[in-house]
Parts: structure tokens; C-alpha cells; sequence
């Protein structure tokens, strides 16, 4: 009988190595992938990607700042092929860093140059922008007013309903911190943001977190993303979305092959695969705009957006985020 | 002269050792490979992160880390809170133990297997499910708190210490319940009887009697929640609600800045209170002695009296339905939309591929190193109960130690070695696998150990005296004699490694992700549905696995 346990985890044991040899052998490895979009939209993608080129991918998900300073430290060997979906901004200091390999795509050819970098380094597939969502339902049993804009955000009122990413690992958060010094100026943003900090409850690590618990009814307002907000509201939540007056700050989600990669040529194909009609328009479902013509309007949102630049994001960030932690980690 | 006799005797003595140990090359050559990798995946990732906490590896050496630690009121909050939290987690543990404890070995009762049944029940699930749980419950928006709220218009927040500390409760308390259950089982109850039919009241015997000759399982169980209290990152990062405590932190710095040096200070602080209290229970806590009397003296326990029953049974009753409404709140959160909000009955949060991904890589990943782990406990189980092997101490210290290093230590301190030349193992499911293997080593290596104390020498006299070799006979009798060991240290790697979270989330790749480490991603996102179900999914296999167990233990009569 023991002679039997000890025969059956032998087998076992060979059975699982022989599983592990088998399956990273047929057609190479899989393709894998970084990226900082939920995991829900991910889910989505990654199965479209996989029936469409064929092509085997991991994905790993990480908020953008987490994903960029594991790039950072991984550099130049970096632990993925490709990046699907992240900030416009490390898009920018990826290429000046030399991380990404560049690849001139045909399926891309008319999505405008502003979306894209010219020597093919990063593709824009689609826009995302900052939004404040808010529970109807708190803000009626607490009497609160419906906030308008950025400085409404500062009145006591707000004390501890107010839920805001940390910018040391979400994207979202600092599009807003970098919106926010962009409209200021610097000085006057740190200001902003220390008054705010009196009015915060939680600093989430993940940018899309705010509109669920705002959704769940766990706090009032939500400094998040468009699509967080639109998709509790398409689900029947009791939020709304606010658009601040003075504007908000947007970024493109950009793309990008990574300059190690060992499968090229399905990186290649899997980027192609993402400039066309089908991918854009599976994108469109989860993105209030993609880069694209044609397969989704801007309904008039230009005019909420700030003149935002992204290369000052790429510029600044480094500085920006370690004196956030000066001011905040205290 | 005397000395100088002794310094030769000395001497001549580790000639001999030496000798012995190459008496045997091929157990010399295994120990030697063993005491490598001890010191590879265990010392030195350890030794990693001190001299990166003084900026060794990167720069000059510095306190500059440490200055920040003290002169950021937010990091010194961090230890603050972190200690203090586990200290409270730690008093609340022990004494619901006992509370339970009392009941389960002191009556018969159907009631005491199902306490039992419960009270064990966290051991399946990743620790930080209850901070899910708890937010359904009682979060600002709770299902508790709303009916709290119209009924008593009452407002509370389970975010912050409060919260940490009950999340922390509850994962713990199999732990701690463990070694107190069988403490108070394996007592000699004659003690207990005597002091009865003396005329002592219950409370006076359990006071002067029960208590303190289990004051030594207690005081372990206490330890044992302490280290792993303290060392607990996942709860704060989802209840903590922003305070800052020590493995969140070091967490962060990593992931959010790559402030591997600053994380290596924080690493620092959570080490020093558990190798304290490691080297104290090795060294200094001593067994009373009572306690080894047999137990198994075919009497039973003093029953309690019903007062001290009724008092033990409320305690345990409200706590032990508070662990199963906890489970409840996480089946029921997987099969509902958003739970509290839209009760609408769906199975959309099953049907995520990346989730079965990551749940299929961490059974493979948890097997292996749960066979591993096994393996190199019982071989080394063996050579250290049998064999002469210099510095054997030593190594034993170091490989239980390795169960005490917390996890993000452990993980930061496997980036700073294995992220370069010349191993270059991030990323790979083996390194995971190592980790996995070599945290958990220690305990297939006292299993092994104390089994083969039990076992006398003379079966493998016998075996050499009919002219099997060394080797022969560790094949042929002493791998079936240690096979128990070897199930023990199984089960009890595959079980901690499904759920566990802290030192592997370091070591992730695209390809390798973890279910534990996914949820957890999950539950930073608010996904409280989808985390709800993919935990689900994990508990019942870890309970699944159990009971496969279970029955190979019937069918094979293997004792687990």
C-alpha cells in the first residue's frame, strides 16, 4: 500500500512536469502582455485577439504606475512582449528610454499622426478622460450639492466622502494631478491638493476602484475615468457623472511593442491586429472613443477638455511623484 | 594542560565527525546540496534586503533609509500600527482558542465537531477574503450598516485599524486554534479530576489547573498569530482604508516607487520582532514538563459544569457563526451582481479567463512545491534524526526559520537576488515554486524528525545486519516509515501555498499569475463580485484536494 502512495506521487509528479514541457512547446510560447485595463475589458480583448490572429497571450494586469517602475526596474530586459493599453505619457518616455521596438503598420495608416508615434513606436487605440462620478442617493439622504467643478471638491461638506486613486500607482490619478498643475500652475496645485487631502477618505491603488464604491454606495464622489462611471450607470447604479467646469485632463491608451521581445513577429501581427475595423470597434464598447475614424462620435466633448500635453506628463512626472509622496506619505 | 587536551579532544572529536559524514558520500554529497539551497533561498534573500536597507548593492553605505523611516511620521505610524494591530489580533485569538478549545475537548457533543469543523474552515481561503466580507457587511454602504443606519441612524466605517485587526482575527485563528486544541486534548486529566473531587469549583480548577499547564501551547499559539499578524499585508490593503502598516508599505514602495531600499528599512522592522520571537520559542520556551504525560490514559476530561459551558458555548457560538456568515457573504457575493445593490441572481463573475488561468497555475505551481517541499523534508528529516553532520544545528535553525521570515521580506529579498546575473529567474514559475518550497520546508522537516525519534534504530540495524547497504535501507525502510511525514509536510505546502500571497506577488509574470495574487487584484479594482467567485472556486478546491486526501488515507491506511 505505501509502495502504491509513493508510486502515485511519482507518476503525479511526472504527469505535471510532462504537462508544463507540453504545453510551452506547441507554437512557442504565448504572447505575453502588460497592461493597465480592467480585467473585465481585458478579458474581452484578450479572447477577440486570440480567435482573430490566433496568437496565445498572458496578460498580466498592473495599475499604470505599478506597470511602469516594474518596467523601469525589468529594463532592458523586460518581463513581457507587448504593452496593451497605458498611459500616453510612458508611451513618451518609454521611446526616449529606447524600450520599444518600432513597426510600421498598414492597418494603422488612418487613424490621424496625432494618435500615433511617427516611426510606429506606440499606437493610440483609444481616448480616456477624467470624471467625477457621485451617488444621487447619499447625496440626497446627506443633503450634499452636486459638485461642478475642481473647487467645489475643497468644501467641507465633502469631509470624508471623497474617494481619490493614489498617483504612485494609477494612471487616472495622475492625469488628475497633472490636469489639475496644468490648469494651476504648479504652486497652486499642491495647494489644491492638500486641501483636497483634508476631504479625501481613501487613496485607492486602482483608478477605476472610485466608481465602484461610489456605485456601491460606500462613499459620495468618485474622482475617476469616463468609462468606470458610464458602465455602473448603464448597469442602473444610482450615479451620476459630473464633468468639472474647468475642464479635465485626457489621455490616449497607447500600445506598444517592447524592444526585447523575442516573438517580433507576432507582436507584430498582434499590433496589426489592433488598428483594425473589428478590434477598434470591440474597444468602442469599453471606450467612449477610439483613435479610429468613423466609430465613435466626440458628442461636443472636445470643449471639456483642457488643453492638455502629454509630453509634460513624460516631462514632469518623476519629480511631480516624489514630491507627492513628500507631501502625502506624512 | 587541560585545555590543551580538551582543544585535542575537541579536534580529534570533529576529525571524526568528518569522517563519519564522508563515511556515506552520496548522504554527504545530499546534505551538502541541502545546506546550499537552505542558504540560498532562505539566508540570503534575508541577508538581501538588510544590506539593501543600509543602500549596499546600489551606492554608498547609508543610514540615510532609516533616517527617513524615523524623521516620516507615516512610516513610524506604519510599525506602530502594524504591532499594535497584531498584538490585539494576537489577545483576541488566544482567548477565543481557549473559549473553543474548552468546549471541543471537554464535551461530546455534536456541537463541538461542528465548532471544530468552522473554527478551522479559514485555513482554506485566502487571508484576506474576510476583509471582503467584511466590507459587504459593514462598510459604509454594508447590508449591516444600512439596516444599523434606518433603524438607530447609526454611521460607522469598518476601514482603518479596526477593520484590520478583526480581518486579521479571523484568517489567524485556525493557527492559534490549532496548537491550543491539542494542547488542551493531549492534557493529562487526572490533574483536573483531582482538583474536582477536591472541591474546587470549575472556574477555580480551570484557573489554577487547565490554564496554566497549557500555558505553553498558548504562549506558542500566541507567537505563532503574532509573526504572521504582524506580517500580514493583504488585509490592510483592502480594509486599511489609506493607514499605513509595515508589509503594505514595503509593498507599495516596491511596486508603486521601486524605493527597494526604503522597502528594505520597512522589510527590516517586521524581521526583528519575528526572529525575536522565533529564537525565543526555540530556545527559551521550555515545556513545562506536565504536559508531556500522556494524554491517552483512557480517561476523559473533566465535562464542564454548566455555568462555564454556557458562558464558553455563547462565545463560541456568536464567533463561530460570524467565520460562516463571513463564508456566506463571500458564496453569496459570487452569485449575485453587485451584492446589497442588485441581488439578481448570475453567473457572469465565473465566467473570467484569466481568473481559471491563474487558478490552473497555482495548482500546478502549489503541487510541485508541495512535492518538493515534502521530499526535502523527509530526506532531510532523516540525516539530521541519523547521521553526524557538522554545523547540523545550525541548519536546522536556519530552515525552521524559514518559516518565520514574513512574506514580503521574503519576496523583496528574492527581486534583489534572483532579478540579475547570475540567476535571472523573475518571471519563471520555478523561482515561485523555490519560494514556495523553501518557506514552507520547515515543516515537513519537523514531522520528519520527530518521527523518526519515534521510530527505533533496530529495523534499520536489522536491515544493514542482513546486508543491505545505506542506501538500500533508507529506500527500503525508512521512506515507508517516514511516509506520513512526507504527507504531512504535502498537505500542509499545497494547502498554504494555494492561498498564499504575500512573498509570491513579488515574483509574477504574465503567464504565471496566481489565483490568490489575481483576487487580490480583483479586489483592489472593487470587483467584489468577480473576487467572491474566483475565491469560491479556490476554497472548494482547496477543500476538494482535503478530501481526495482524506480518502487516499482511508483506502491506503497511511496515517495523515
Amino acid at each position: 500500500m505505501k509502495k502504491l502512495t509513493l508510486a502515485t506521487i511519482t507518476l503525479l509528479t511526472m504527469l505535471i512536469v510532462a504537462a508544463c514541457g507540453g504545453s510551452s512547446d506547441s507554437d512557442g510560447e504565448p504572447l505575453q502582455v502588460y497592461t493597465h485595463n480592467d480585467s473585465e475589458e481585458m478579458d474581452a480583448m484578450v479572447e477577440d485577439i486570440e480567435e482573430n490572429t490566433g496568437i496565445e497571450m498572458d496578460v498580466l494586469r498592473l495599475s499604470s504606475g505599478e506597470g511602469w517602475s516594474r518596467i523601469e526596474a525589468e529594463a532592458p530586459d523586460v518581463g513581457a512582449d507587448m504593452q496593451i493599453g497605458m498611459l500616453h505619457g510612458f508611451g513618451m518616455k518609454a521611446e526616449e528610454a529606447g524600450y520599444l521596438l518600432p513597426h510600421e503598420s498598414e492597418e494603422w495608416e488612418d487613424v490621424p499622426d496625432q494618435f500615433k508615434q511617427e516611426d510606429g513606436e506606440w499606437y493610440g487605440t483609444s481616448f480616456w478622460y477624467n470624471m467625477i462620478a457621485v451617488n444621487e442617493d447619499i447625496m440626497e439622504d446627506k443633503g450634499l450639492d452636486v459638485p461642478e467643478s475642481w473647487e467645489d471638491l475643497l468644501d467641507p461638506q465633502y469631509e470624508g466622502e471623497i474617494v481619490l486613486p493614489d498617483p504612485g500607482t494609477s494612471g487616472t490619478a495622475f492625469l488628475v494631478t497633472s490636469t489639475i498643475m496644468q490648469l494651476m500652475g504648479e504652486e497652486a496645485g499642491w495647494e489644491y491638493f492638500e486641501d483636497l487631502d483634508e476631504n479625501v477618505a481613501q487613496y485607492t491603488k486602482s483608478g477605476t476602484a472610485p466608481a465602484q464604491m461610489v456605485a456601491q454606495g460606500e462613499y459620495a464622489i468618485g474622482i475617476t475615468w469616463d468609462q468606470a462611471v458610464f458602465d455602473y450607470i448603464d448597469q442602473g447604479y444610482p450615479i451620476d457623472s459630473v464633468l468639472p467646469e474647468e475642464g479635465v485632463g485626457y489621455s490616449l491608451d497607447v500600445a506598444w511593442i517592447f524592444e526585447n521581445t523575442e516573438q517580433p513577429e507576432k507582436a507584430k501581427e498582434v499590433m496589426d491586429y489592433l488598428g483594425t475595423q473589428d478590434f477598434m470597434e470591440l474597444s468602442a464598447e469599453y471606450r467612449s472613443m477610439v483613435t479610429k475614424p468613423g466609430i465613435t462620435e466626440d458628442e461636443g466633448l472636445e470643449e471639456s477638455f483642457i488643453d492638455y500635453d502629454a509630453q509634460w506628463d513624460a516631462d514632469n512626472r518623476d519629480r511631480i511623484m516624489e514630491e507627492w509622496q513628500d507631501r502625502f506619505s506624512n | 594542560m587541560s585545555t590543551k587536551a580538551s582543544t585535542q579532544t575537541k579536534t580529534s572529536k570533529m576529525i571524526s565527525d568528518f569522517r563519519n559524514f564522508w563515511s556515506e558520500p552520496w548522504f554527504a554529497i545530499l546534505t551538502l546540496v541541502l545546506a546550499g539551497a537552505i542558504l540560498l533561498f532562505i539566508v540570503v534573500p534575508v541577508f538581501a534586503v538588510l544590506f539593501k536597507s543600509f543602500g549596499i548593492g546600489s551606492g554608498e553605505v547609508t543610514l540615510e533609509y532609516y533616517q527617513n523611516f524615523f524623521a516620516r511620521s507615516y512610516y513610524f505610524e506604519s510599525l506602530v500600527n502594524s504591532v499594535s494591530a497584531a498584538i490585539l489580533s494576537t489577545l483576541i485569538v488566544v482567548f477565543l482558542s481557549v473559549c473553543i478549545s474548552l468546549y471541543v475537548t471537554r464535551t461530546t457533543s455534536f456541537l463541538s465537531k461542528f465548532y471544530r469543523g468552522a473554527a478551522l474552515l479559514p485555513l482554506v481561503a485566502p487571508p484576506f477574503i474576510f476583509s471582503l466580507s467584511l466590507i459587504i457587511l459593514f462598510g459604509r454602504n454594508g447590508l449591516f450598516t444600512q439596516v444599523m443606519n434606518s433603524a438607530f441612524g447609526w454611521e460607522f466605517s469598518i476601514y482603518g485599524f479596526s477593520g484590520v485587526v478583526i480581518a486579521q482575527v479571523l484568517g489567524y485563528f485556525p493557527i492559534g486554534y490549532m496548537l491550543v486544541e491539542s494542547t488542551m486534548r493531549n492534557m493529562n486529566p487526572s490533574l483536573e479530576h483531582a482538583s474536582s473531587d477536591l472541591g474546587a469549583k470549575q472556574g477555580r480548577t480551570l484557573r489554577k489547573i487547565t490554564l496554566p499547564l497549557s500555558q505553553s501551547g498558548i504562549v506558542k499559539a500566541g507567537l505563532l498569530v503574532f509573526v504572521m499578524a504582524l506580517a500580514d499585508f493583504s488585509n490592510p490593503l483592502i480594509i486599511g482604508g489609506g493607514e499605513p502598516f509595515l508589509a503594505s508599505e514595503a509593498y507599495l514602495l516596491v511596486v508603486g516607487q521601486q524605493n527597494l531600499e526604503q522597502a528594505a528599512v520597512l522589510g527590516v522592522f517586521l524581521i526583528v520582532p519575528s526572529l525575536l520571537v522565533f529564537i525565543f520559542q526555540t530556545y527559551f520556551l521550555k515545556d513545562t514538563g506536565l504536559e508531556t504525560i500522556s494524554g491517552e490514559s483512557g480517561a476523559s476530561n473533566v465535562p464542564l459544569s454548566p455555568k462555564v459551558k454556557a458562558i464558553v458555548m455563547t462565545i463560541n457560538t456568536i464567533f463561530v457563526s460570524f467565520i460562516v456568515l463571513m463564508f456566506v457573504m463571500v458564496v453569496l457575493g459570487a452569485f449575485v451582481r453587485i451584492i446589497g445593490i442588485d441581488n439578481t441572481f448570475t453567473l457572469e463573475h465565473f465566467t473570467n479567463r484569466s481568473g481559471w488561468d491563474s487558478l490552473y497555475i497555482s495548482i500546478v505551481v502549489s503541487f510541485l512545491a508541495a512535492i518538493l517541499a515534502a521530499t526535502i523534508g523527509m530526506l532531510q528529516g532523516y540525516l539530521f534524526a541519523r547521521k553526524t553532520i557538522p554545523g547540523k544545528k545550525v541548519l536546522e535553525f536556519l530552515t525552521l526559520f524559514g518559516l518565520a521570515v514574513p512574506g514580503t521580506v521574503m519576496g523583496i529579498g528574492y527581486v534583489l537576488i534572483f532579478n540579475g546575473p547570475p540567476f535571472f529567474l523573475t518571471g519563471t514559475v520555478l523561482l515561485i515554486v523555490l519560494n514556495m518550497t523553501f518557506r514552507k520546508i520547515g515543516v515537513g522537516l519537523e514531522a520528519s524528525i520527530s518521527k523518526m525519534h519515534q521510530i527505533d534504530t533496530s529495523m534499520e540495524e536489522a536491515s544493514s545486519d542482513l546486508g543491505a547497504g545505506p542506501y538500500r535501507t533508507f529506500g527500503k525502510v525508512v521512506v515507508p516509515l517516514l511516509s506520513p511525514a512526507f504527507v504531512a509536510g504535502f498537505v500542509y505546502t499545497f494547502m498554504t501555498a494555494m492561498v498564499s500571497i504575500s512573498s509570491v506577488i513579488f515574483l509574477i509574470a504574465p503567464g504565471t499569475n496566481l489565483a490568490a495574487v489575481y483576487i487580490l487584484n480583483l479586489a483592489e479594482q472593487a470587483r467584489v463580485g468577480m473576487a467572491s467567485a474566483m475565491s469560491f472556486i479556490l476554497i472548494l478546491i482547496v477543500l476538494s484536494c482535503m478530501g481526495l486526501l482524506k480518502w487516499i488515507e482511508k483506502k491506503t491506511g497511511v496515517n495523515i
